[in-house]
């Protein structure tokens, strides 16, 4: 799916320590262009942390960040932003009381110029709304629908269409599936990867293990601050990401089920 | 092993699309379930008072409830974006008292009247953006910044005239603004006008409104998208603040003389004008029409049940049985389309 040319996003030696504990020791990370990572590990493995470097959220004691084999430095998340890395927080950015073509021009909404008054040009708004969901294949019946009334499938794609619409290099997405219904996570995925069919890394960061191996390319388990394996998609198994991701062989029922491809479908 | 899964997402659209159809004339309906609940609530009162009273429905007592209501039409028109970004502006009141205290006064000194007009509006944005200031860059809550207001801007009013009432003299043309009629609709009716209008356009018709609502439903979120949203609160909160300083220059115009007690209680009467129109409290939902029939129901109920030969007491008393009423209304019967609100 991904030819390995050149790296879009090559990270080297990120540290980063808050007071006594060292969230991220030594983490290097790369991802090529439409590649799809996904990024794993317990809580406080700095899977979030390493995220919010990434997407300037947060400024590293120590490593190096190349995007394009260029190397950038992130002081805040506009930074990341010029630098085409859009971040899809889980809940935080969609208004619940604007509709759906609102919300994904938030910030940026066409104007007309009327007798020297900028105007909202809702027609123009709506008209690329629906234009802009349909590439992506979400589906909305209709963009002047308030977002509350949306399903949390349909928030999160919004969401994430908001975020790919702004022409990415690197989409970072922090748990987009959590408290998903089945069909909504199959869709959400979907989206994923049309839009890692376009060209954009994903960083994928999820619990979810099923839906890894449904959209990832490859994986990167971290491990107490640490990087500490990377794996192809098709050369692992659940099983060997859970021991992975837990630093011991587990057996616990949850890391039953080897069969991948219907993992999630049950 | 994404090519099985293209097909699998395939299957599962048609099911998610008949999930939501598109919005219905009932849906819509409910939706502004709050504006539809006080237009019938409007339309009753004049109903009522037309049928009870021979004077209510006649021209020149319509124009007389607009001219009187033009105050509280131009300030519940700004408190509206107030209050859809979730604060609260209660030094309005205040504001308007020291506006016609210090417009009669600066009359008096012989400061020209235009000057004294621009003057006055620009101390009114000034004291919106000081309160402004507090509220979107320092975080502190709007109800303190401007409970604090109400408080002060009032001292400042009665220091200035030590409790006294100064008059404005009759031929000064700064009073046409508040008596005089022009093509037959008294001046004040036309500055309301004007400012609703406007007020209609910035908030459904422009970046500015959008944010507004946006800072109230999640102000997160705007932030993230790139806007300014302290500079946007701060606004909200000069433009209520001249629209204090406009409603006081009319009403020292009307009134012919400046008074620091001018106001007292304006601004809960323009909350409650807002809140009865159907704009949410918490913030996200706004309705400026919704605001023109709340302020004109509480006008017209001040106004019929004097003709109705009432004791003018009985309006705060229906005043805030209405508001009450409105809004289990809008919670009771509109439950489903707003939500938790």
């Amino acid at each position: 799916m991904t030819e390995k040319t050149t790296d879009r996003v090559r990270m080297t030696g990120i540290s980063k320590r808050y007071g006594p504990i060292l969230s991220l020791s030594d983490v290097s990370l790369r991802i090529a262009p439409g590649e799809v990572l996904g990024l794993v590990g317990d809580n406080g493995a700095g899977k979030s942390t390493l995220s919010k470097v990434l997407s300037g959220a947060v400024v590293p004691d120590a490593g190096t960040i190349e995007i394009d084999e260029e190397t950038v430095r992130f002081e805040t998340p506009a930074d990341a932003r010029a630098a085409h890395v859009e971040m899809v927080y889980q809940d935080l950015s969609l208004c619940d009381t604007i509709d759906v073509a609102g919300n994904l021009f938030l910030g940026r909404e066409p104007v007309r110029r009327v007798a020297g008054v900028s105007l909202l040009d809702k027609r123009r708004m709506h008209d690329d709304a629906k234009a802009m969901l349909e590439r992506l294949g979400i589906v909305i019946a209709d963009t002047r629908q308030k977002v509350e009334n949306l399903s949390g499938g349909q928030r999160q794609s919004i969401a994430i269409g908001r975020a790919a619409s702004f022409d990415p290099k690197v989409l970072i997405m922090d748990e987009p599936t959590a408290a998903l219904a089945v069909a909504e996570v199959e869709a959400v995925l979907e989206l994923i990867r049309t839009v890692s069919a376009r060209g954009v890394s994903v960083i994928l960061i999820t619990h979810r293990l099923q839906d890894l191996f449904l959209v990832c390319d490859r994986i990167q388990v971290m491990y107490e601050g640490r990087s500490v394996a990377e794996r192809k998609i098709s050369e692992t198994s659940i099983e060997e990401v859970v021991d992975l991701i837990v630093g011991r062989k587990f057996t616990a029922r949850s890391a039953a089920r080897g069969d991948r491809q219907e993992g999630v479908s049950a | 092993m994404s090519s099985g899964g293209t097909n699998e997402g395939a299957l599962h659209a048609p099911a998610a699309s008949a999930r939501v159809r598109r919005a219905t004339l009932r849906d819509r309906f409910m939706e502004n379930g709050s504006v539809a609940s006080i237009a019938i609530f409007f339309i009753v009162v004049c109903v009522l008072f037309a049928v009870v009273t021979s004077s209510f429905l006649t021209t020149p007592n319509l124009l007389n409830v607009i001219r009187q209501s033009a105050p509280l039409l131009i300030v519940a028109a700004a408190m509206t974006l107030v209050i859809t970004t979730g604060g609260i502006d209660l030094s309005v009141g205040s504001v308007l008292a020291l506006v016609c205290a210090l417009s009669a006064t600066l009359l008096q000194w012989g400061v020209p009247w235009p000057l004294v007009i621009v003057a006055m509006l620009l101390l009114g944005g000034l004291v919106g953006a000081l309160q402004g200031f507090f509220i979107a860059y320092e975080r502190i809550p709007a109800f303190i910044v401007t409970l604090a207001g109400l408080s002060v801007i009032r001292g400042v009013a009665l220091l200035i005239t030590g409790g006294y009432s100064i008059p404005i003299a009759t031929d000064s043309p700064f009073v046409v603004l508040g008596r005089e009629w022009f093509l037959g609709v008294p001046i004040p009716a036309w500055i309301a006008l004007a400012t609703i209008l406007l007020a209609l356009l910035v908030f459904n018709h422009t970046r500015f409104g959008r944010y507004v609502t946006g800072i109230g439903a999640n102000s997160e979120a705007v932030r993230r998208a790139g806007v300014d949203t302290r500079r946007t609160t701060l606004m909200v909160y000069v433009l209520s603040s001249a629209a204090a300083a406009l409603a006081g220059i009319i009403l020292a115009g009307r009134l012919g003389s400046g008074s620091s007690n001018a106001g007292q209680g304006f601004e809960l009467e323009v909350i409650a004008a807002v809140v009865i129109g159907g704009t949410s409290l918490f913030g996200g939902r706004g309705t400026m029409i919704g605001t023109l029939l709340g302020a004109l129901t509480v006008a017209v109920i001040g106004n019929g049940l004097i003709l109705a030969h009432m004791s003018p007491f009985l309006t705060p008393i229906v005043t805030g049985t209405i508001i009450l009423v409105a809004i289990w209304l809008n919670f009771r019967l509109f439950k489903n389309a707003s939500r938790s609100r």
